[in-house]
């Protein structure tokens, strides 16, 4: 495999954000994922590839790592920056086509519920993943759901809840948007979630961490 | 010093320097342990601690009911009428409470916007190391809220128990409502929402078992049923105002 594609996955994993960035200190003075991502576009190799070969491998390795709970959530904000470093160099390609996301995910914390981190973090390993990632925020009410996926055609849903009280209006928002979606597929989550409380209330998925959303979407949600 | 107090609602606003918040607790809780920490999440806790007090409005309190005015079943208790249905796990723990005390904590707005500010600049992680604090602080403010609870009833001859919040173990956290109908409109600061959510989101409620018989008995996470939850810690206090 390339050693410019190598490099940027160990700089996403390691979460190395570029040249100036004194973290992690054995990396210190060393070129971040920035400057790799420049490099190699620079030296021809096609957006796509860097994608896909380079800075998702890595993601995907933070995912898994942080499911193991080998690493923490600080590690996957490094990694998230680290990404998103790479991924300013390569945005200008999604316009041209050159670039493909895999997919859309409207997401969001359902009505009555103010919780807003866990979401972010699911929301960030998924882009890592090479998903566009919609985030509503929170308190999003089913009409704003069902709103955001009649803009976002053939997009997935997820949605997270805190709280026992909250949940219960997960159930609403599945209902309110396969009324009129009911190909859409939705993933939920959030600390009182199960997967049989997923099944009762007709959605698709549910994880209880971000590396699992990504397994969904990738092998459930993608026609290609 | 109490700030205010009908006889048995008392409230406060603890200074947070007298709390005890510990960065190396804070740093465990993100699930660093055996020294792993990356320096640089230690640095940046060690950054914004100070920064506490400027953005912190650490208000608690707690209501206790009159003596004799609670009935605990086996699975529930009931208070000025109110029957709190909390399942067998901590009625068993409220057992020879003849009263109980009522009790809230919360950091204040400020905390939840302070990290959603530093978010939106795209700071995440300092804004998530900003909620951990809250999430600590508030933690710590319940804890010392105990002594309180201890420094108020010991007079009376009264012990009590470990604090137990709705939503652990098969206390609902609806339930939330009922308790909050027990205590002054807005106590503190915090107001529930229809969701049983409490704002601002850096808050705690619970109850406390009091009485001359009572026992401290489980800490919350000894009985929680989140069995790998990330943040399941020894009792904060151990058995140090132990009956
Ligand atoms: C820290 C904490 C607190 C803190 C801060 C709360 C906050 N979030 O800001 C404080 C001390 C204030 C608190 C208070 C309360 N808490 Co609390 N708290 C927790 C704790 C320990 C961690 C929550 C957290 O921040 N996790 C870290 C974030 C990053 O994780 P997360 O949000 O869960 O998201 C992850 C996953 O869930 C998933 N995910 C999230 N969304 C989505 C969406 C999709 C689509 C997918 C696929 C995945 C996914 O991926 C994320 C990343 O891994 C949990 C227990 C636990 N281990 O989860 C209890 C917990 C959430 N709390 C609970 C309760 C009951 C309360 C209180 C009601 C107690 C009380 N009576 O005072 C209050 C409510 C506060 C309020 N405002 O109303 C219960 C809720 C269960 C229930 N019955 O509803 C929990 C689950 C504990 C338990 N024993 O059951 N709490
Ligand atoms: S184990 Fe239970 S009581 Fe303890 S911190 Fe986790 S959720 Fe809270």
């Amino acid at each position: 495999m390339n050693e410019l594609l190598e490099s940027l996955t160990r700089c996403v994993e390691r979460g190395k954000v570029d040249i100036k960035s004194p973290y992690p200190p054995d990396l210190k003075g060393q070129d971040g994922a920035d400057e790799f991502a420049r490099k190699a576009l620079d030296a021809g190799i096609p957006p796509q590839e860097i994608l896909s070969n380079g800075l998702i491998i890595g993601m995907q390795r933070v995912g898994e790592r942080f499911r193991n709970k080998e690493i923490f959530v600080p590690d996957v904000l490094m990694a998230a920056k680290a990404m998103a470093a790479a991924m300013a160099h390569l945005k200008p390609f999604f316009q041209s086509d050159a670039l493909k996301h895999k997919g859309t995910i409207v997401i969001g914390t359902v009505l009555g519920d103010l919780h807003d981190i866990g979401k972010k973090l699911v929301s960030m390993v998924i882009e890592g993943a090479g998903w566009e990632v919609v985030d509503l925020g929170t308190d999003v009410s089913p009409e704003k759901f069902l709103k955001a996926v009649d803009e976002h055609p053939g997009c997935v849903v997820g949605l997270s809840a805190l709280l026992t009280t909250t949940m219960v209006n997960m159930e609403s928002t599945v209902k309110h948007v396969k009324a009129k979606h009911p190909n859409v597929k939705v993933i939920i989550g959030g600390a009182p979630v199960t997967e049989e409380f997923a099944l009762k209330i007709g959605a698709d998925g549910y994880s209880s961490d971000p590396q699992g959303a990504v397994e969904f979407l990738n092998s459930r949600c993608t026609t290609n | 010093m109490p700030e205010s107090s009908s006889p048995d609602v008392v409230t406060f606003s603890p200074s947070v320097d007298t709390l005890g918040v510990d960065r190396d607790l804070v740093v465990a809780d993100l699930g660093y342990r055996n020294g792993e920490t990356p320096d640089m999440v230690r640095e940046l806790v060690d950054e914004l601690l100070p920064q506490l007090p400027s953005h912190v409005e650490i208000r608690c309190g707690f209501r206790i009911l009159p003596s004799g005015s609670i009935d605990v079943a086996a699975d529930s208790v009931t208070a000025n009428g109110i029957s709190f249905s909390m399942g067998p796990i901590i009625a068993s723990q409220l057992k020879r409470s003849t009263s109980l005390a009522l009790f809230v904590s919360t950091v204040g707005p400020q905390m939840e916007r302070w990290s959603a500010q530093l978010m939106a600049e795209g700071d995440m992680m300092k804004g998530f190391l900003v909620d951990a604090l809250a999430s600590e602080v508030v933690e710590r403010a319940s804890v010392w809220l105990e002594q309180r609870v201890v420094d108020h009833v010991t007079p009376r001859g009264w012990k009590i128990t470990n604090r137990y919040s709705p939503g652990y173990c098969d206390w609902a956290v609806s339930e939330q409502q009922k308790l909050f109908s027990l205590l002054p409109h807005q106590f503190c600061g915090i107001t529930l929402t229809a969701s049983s959510l409490m704002v601002p989101i850096k808050s705690l409620s619970g109850i406390i078992g009091l009485g001359p018989d009572v026992k401290r008995g489980a800490f919350q996470c000894s009985i929680c049923e989140l069995k790998d939850c990330y943040r399941r810690r020894d009792d904060p206090e151990p058995a140090k105002e132990k009956a």
